[in-house]
């Protein structure tokens, strides 16, 4: 079963790269996101934003995606951020405790 | 659950089948007048229940996982995630876990759901005799009037 339930778009502007994801990101979709992110993490002279105005779902294997993405991103000293956050999202982030670590390199 | 009016679902443990649990959830919650953010909060809960049937129970043997939802009393609804397969040993998913006044290094993804189910759910219950059966109840804060 082939779904497009999450897309990427990207937008790079000077030092800036901002992916607009739109969906919903769950286990289906998990090794896509993982794939997708990959490459733009290592891209350790850019900040890296995630826009997440139009992502409907996520959960914790989502959130373990971002945990990962704030390691690799840490371990480069590269800057890494997250915005537009919708609420019930907002929510889910500061439940489980790793809205700290998604703002720390808001500009 | 005790009513004749239980809703069952039964839908391949694979991940492609999950959302399928979340619109059914959806349609039933919103029959049941609960409110948009107790039915998302029920989304992710049933949705973490699904997902570690998915990844735990089968071993990538194939199986299914059978919903079931019902209505308790005038407030209350329950659901059960069960799947046949491995009883909830693995202890990526039967660990609570979160991320508060953790450091960078230490912060890591295993227990969430657990956690996260505990969170979004009044009741969480565990039953892992003959595979796992996770029942999530939910209190529907009473309908606005107009």
């Amino acid at each position: 079963m082939k779904t497009d339930k999450l897309s990427f778009r990207t937008e790079n502007r000077e030092g800036l790269t901002v992916i607009y994801l739109s969906g919903e990101l769950d286990l289906e979709v998990a090794s896509q996101m993982r794939t997708t992110m990959e490459p733009l993490v290592e891209l350790a002279d850019r900040k890296l934003v995630l826009n997440l105005k139009d992502l409907k779902y996520i959960d914790s294997t989502g959130i373990g995606i971002l945990i990962g993405i704030v390691k690799a991103r840490h371990a480069r000293q590269a800057p890494f951020a997250v915005e537009e956050v919708s609420d019930h999202i907002r929510k889910l982030f500061d439940m489980t405790g790793i809205s700290p670590f998604l703002d720390s390199a808001r500009a | 659950m005790v009513t004749d009016n239980n809703v069952k679902l039964t839908v391949p443990a694979q991940p492609e089948f999950v959302d399928l649990v979340r619109l059914t959830l959806f349609g039933l919650a919103t029959k049941l007048k609960f409110s948009y953010e107790e039915i998302e909060d029920m989304k992710v809960a049933v949705s973490e229940a699904c997902n570690n049937a998915v990844l735990h129970a089968y071993q990538g043997t194939g199986g299914h996982i059978d919903i079931e939802f019902g209505w308790i009393g005038e407030e209350e609804l329950q659901i059960t995630i069960r799947d046949h397969g491995e009883s909830f040993q693995a202890p990526e998913a039967s660990r609570t876990s979160n991320l508060h006044g953790k450091s960078i290094e230490e912060i890591q993804s295993g227990g969430l759901g657990l956690y996260l189910m505990q969170a979004l759910m009044d009741r969480v219950e565990l039953n892992t005799e003959n595979g796992t059966a996770v029942t999530l109840t939910k209190r529907r804060t009473a309908p606005e009037t107009v």
